[in-house]
């Protein structure tokens, strides 16, 4: 059932696909945590007009599929004379759909902030990008990894998405297998064992990264 | 000598400081008594500009004195009640963040001036302790310590010995007269006849929003019945 050989003699290319899979979710996993900091911090602002913009990016970016966002991309760039490999096509597409997610988390993390130590910042002298900077972020950083762990995860899978564009990723290397070989299961199997074993390191780092913090802040 | 004339505050519908003024001189204390939701901590709040008002007029030295600029060139600052430390930051860096992001000491200079404070107010051994980990008195003088590090030439205290037990309250009274003595203006809400009685300082008892009856500690406590109002609120919490 399970052809061993098959799995051996493709590793190579599954290791080539792994490596542009890697590629995909640190690229998008950059934007995503910064853009995503930056959105929610213009969240907090008492403009109107820059809090509707953040709605209406935040309600389209998560409002449609992943999928959409990256043909959306991949195909009215060139309309525009901008020509972006698939590759990075795929990470920006993925990084700014993360984005949205991860405003949306910090924005629950910033809210539990008590208001108290904003309003100590500001007795205290301290500008809304320092009392930001130096004393919310880090604490809804802190609060906030095993979302981050979760975000992170889902970029993993989503980076599959990327196969659709041409991006030689894992999936697009296994479909291309399956295609040449006929047999499905292995080259299926082998492949969500990989996105397991990514998925599973993922979960465990933030795991023992949370504890670490918790045995810090104790001590 | 700072002046308030005629401050009026509303939330919503509701008048909370009703045209009230008074004077305070420098190196002087003064005490605003009353009932919770009388106003005391609203009028603390929009002298470190943490609220808005309807109308009130502000001198400092017969100079009038913008609200909107005086956290940023420190001349007011406020311990608050619960303190509002910044739990997560070791000790020392509650007092050396502002120095460093607000005053723009360099590094050294901070830390030096966040030892003398510390070493001060006894809270040297605990520079490294996170700020959220210290006792309810040491939360108290890691507040007072975080705000005279900025050299304010106004401080308010908002009920600052609610959350401490006699011999604490004591010390914070010690603390508040050292800081008076400095020349500075000290203003304290509160309700702890226990702190007001170590202290010399002016009385202004608040009552829905107005400033009722004014007296000082040596007078009032000399002759209780000549101020009735104030005996009375006093009176009212033994």
């Amino acid at each position: 059932m399970i052809d061993i050989h098959l799995i051996i003699n493709s590793l190579p290319n599954l290791l080539n696909g792994s490596l542009i899979t890697l590629k995909i979710v640190i690229v998008a996993f950059s934007i995503g945590i910064p853009l995503g900091a930056l959105i929610s911090i213009l969240e907090t602002s008492k403009s109107f007009i820059l809090s509707a913009i953040i709605n209406i990016y935040v309600t389209i970016v998560r409002g449609t599929p992943v999928l959409i966002q990256i043909f959306f991309i991949y195909y009215t760039l060139p309309q525009f004379n901008i020509s972006i490999q698939p590759t990075l096509v795929a990470s920006i597409a993925i990084g700014l759909n993360s984005s949205a997610y991860v405003s949306q988390i910090l924005k629950s993390g910033i809210n539990a902030v008590p208001l108290g130590q904003i309003e100590a910042a500001k007795t205290l002298g301290l500008n809304i990008f320092v009392t930001m900077k130096d004393i919310i972020l880090p604490q809804v950083f802190k609060t906030s990894i095993p979302s981050f762990g979760n975000e992170l995860i889902t970029i993993i899978k989503d980076s599959s998405l990327a196969s659709i564009i041409g991006v030689m990723e894992l999936s697009k290397e296994a479909s291309i297998i399956r295609s040449r070989t006929y047999d499905a299961f292995s080259i299926l199997l082998s492949i969500s064992l990989i996105y397991l074993l990514l998925t599973t390191i993922v979960s465990y780092g933030v795991k023992i990264l949370n504890q670490r913090l918790k045995i810090n802040a104790a001590s | 000598m700072l002046q308030v004339k005629c401050l009026t505050k509303s939330f919503k519908n509701k008048k909370v400081l009703k045209n009230i003024s008074f004077e305070i001189k420098k190196g002087q204390i003064a005490i605003f008594l009353g009932d919770s939701g009388v106003g005391k901590s609203t009028l603390l709040r929009i002298l470190n500009d943490l609220e808005t008002y309807e109308k009130g007029y502000f001198y400092l030295d017969n100079m009038p004195l913008n609200l909107k600029k005086i956290n940023n060139d420190h001349t007011i600052g406020i311990v608050f009640q619960h303190f509002n430390l910044f739990d997560f930051l070791p000790t020392y860096k509650n007092i050396t963040l502002p120095l460093i992001k607000s005053q723009k000491k360099t590094k050294a200079e901070a830390i030096s001036i966040a030892n003398n404070l510390l070493k001060k107010y006894n809270l040297l051994q605990e520079q490294n302790i996170l700020a959220g980990k210290l006792s309810g008195g040491q939360k108290q003088r890691l507040a007072l310590a975080r705000t005279l590090a900025l050299n304010p030439q106004i401080i308010c205290l908002d009920e600052p010995t609610s959350a401490l037990d006699p011999k604490l309250t004591l010390q914070t009274a010690n603390d508040i007269k050292q800081v008076a003595a400095k020349n500075r203006i000290i203003i304290i809400s509160t309700h702890d006849i226990s702190l007001v009685k170590h202290l010399n300082a002016q009385l202004f008892l608040m009552q829905d929003g107005k400033i009722v009856e004014t007296s000082d500690t040596k007078n009032y406590f000399l002759n209780p019945e000549s101020n009735p109002l104030i005996h009375q609120f006093f009176s009212d919490f033994k």
